[in-house]
């Protein structure tokens, strides 16, 4: 029985320490998020923009299943708590002071880059190089939108 | 008074400056809308490094009305022309000082976006050769000088309003057909037929430069060539 309530307790902490994570580690791991989404994006964009004769139906599917996980990945409830606009991850955040002002808009882009890689992943199945095109393009646009509403340009 | 049609504008001038408008309108709306835009956006850039190169060149083996020593601003010409003492054909001088700000920021917004990086899934033809940090660096300086280039083209075409309008002269209409009346008396009668050679010569160049800047084997032979 204690040895429970200490595993309890343990793992309480734990669990603890995850949701809230120090803001520079906060700031570093959104930094990685969007790095590895930028690495898959650009996969996709290089088998079915640049060079067609690359494109591989597997990789295609695994990248956007990897940005669609990314998206489903809770980060703006884990990543971005209040003081995270001031700091340094890998270099210093470019995240706007009115962030958090602008809740109701950030919701409603997080809500359509769920929507539009889940959408990804039927296409990307399909094997359709122009409808895999187009859906990169709704999700590039997708993705400008958040750049222009909370990012500060260098 | 007694006129004559003068030939102001050589008609690669005029296809130059048309196929800019729509560049810089095209370049402007992809670059905001980004998205699937994102790869028009490109292609007008190279449209747009290419008129840039065309009329730097243009600009010294051109027809005289287009030739840079023409119309350069100095101080001299802007003081005559403020006394109301500048009677010319071509650009006046304070519309000169608008064109060469107008190149020179389109200049710097080209040669910026050939480095820029949009943080998505497109790059300029040259980033590999600068890296990230200097890239968004680059990029966001791509960004400012958009608000620039809105400035200009906002007094450029308030001024030729300005001009239709308060003074009764329609500077658009020479733009088109190339011609302008002026008093039979009129001091300059500029040479302004465009030469083959010269043409195809600014041309070949302009297409030679954004074919190298966007094709890094040429490149690499070009820089095995220069060793």
């Amino acid at each position: 029985m204690k040895l429970t309530t200490l595993l309890g307790l343990t793992a309480l902490s734990f669990s603890t320490i995850v949701l809230a994570n120090p803001i520079e580690d906060q700031i570093r791991i959104r930094q990685s998020t969007y790095a590895v989404m930028g690495w898959n994006t650009a996969k996709i964009k290089s088998q079915v923009v640049d060079h067609p004769a690359t494109y591989n139906k597997d990789q295609v599917l695994t990248a956007v299943n990897t940005l669609a996980a990314l998206a489903h990945s809770n980060l703006l409830e884990d990543l971005y708590d209040v003081g995270t606009d001031q700091g340094s991850g890998w270099k210093p955040t470019r995240l706007k002071v009115d962030y958090f002002q602008k809740q109701a808009e950030v919701k409603e882009i997080n809500d359509r880059l769920i929507k539009e890689t889940d959408e990804f992943k039927t296409i990307a199945v399909s094997g359709d190089v122009a409808a895999i095109k187009s859906q990169l393009g709704k999700l590039g646009a997708t993705c400008k939108s958040c750049h222009d509403l909370i990012r500060i340009k260098e | 008074m007694r006129s004559i049609k003068l030939s102001v504008w050589d008609w690669p001038l005029r296809v130059f400056h048309w196929l800019l408008v729509v560049a810089v309108i095209g370049a402007y709306t992809t670059g905001k809308l980004g998205g699937s835009l994102t790869e028009w956006h490109l292609i007008i850039g190279r449209l747009t490094l290419g008129l840039i190169v065309f009329r730097l060149l243009w600009g010294f083996i051109g027809t005289q009305s287009a030739h840079f020593k023409q119309f350069f601003p100095t101080i001299n010409r802007l003081k005559r022309y403020f006394k109301g003492e500048w009677h010319q054909l071509g650009h006046n001088p304070l519309g000169a000082l608008s064109v060469f700000a107008l190149l020179f920021i389109l200049m710097a917004l080209v040669s910026t976006g050939l480095f820029a990086n949009d943080d998505i899934a497109y790059e300029g033809p040259l980033y590999p050769t600068v890296g990230k940090a200097l890239s968004d660096q680059l990029t966001g300086w791509h960004g400012a000088l958009v608000n620039f280039l809105l400035g200009l083209v906002v007094l450029h075409v308030g001024a030729i309003f300005y001009y239709l309008l308060h003074k009764k002269i329609n500077l658009i209409r020479p733009m088109i057909t190339g011609c302008k009346e002026v008093p039979i008396d009129e001091p300059l009668h500029p040479n302004n037929q465009p030469g083959f050679l010269r043409f195809a010569l600014a041309t070949l160049s302009a297409i030679l430069v954004v074919y190298a800047v966007w094709n890094s084997e040429f490149r690499d032979y070009l820089a095995l060539l220069a060793q």
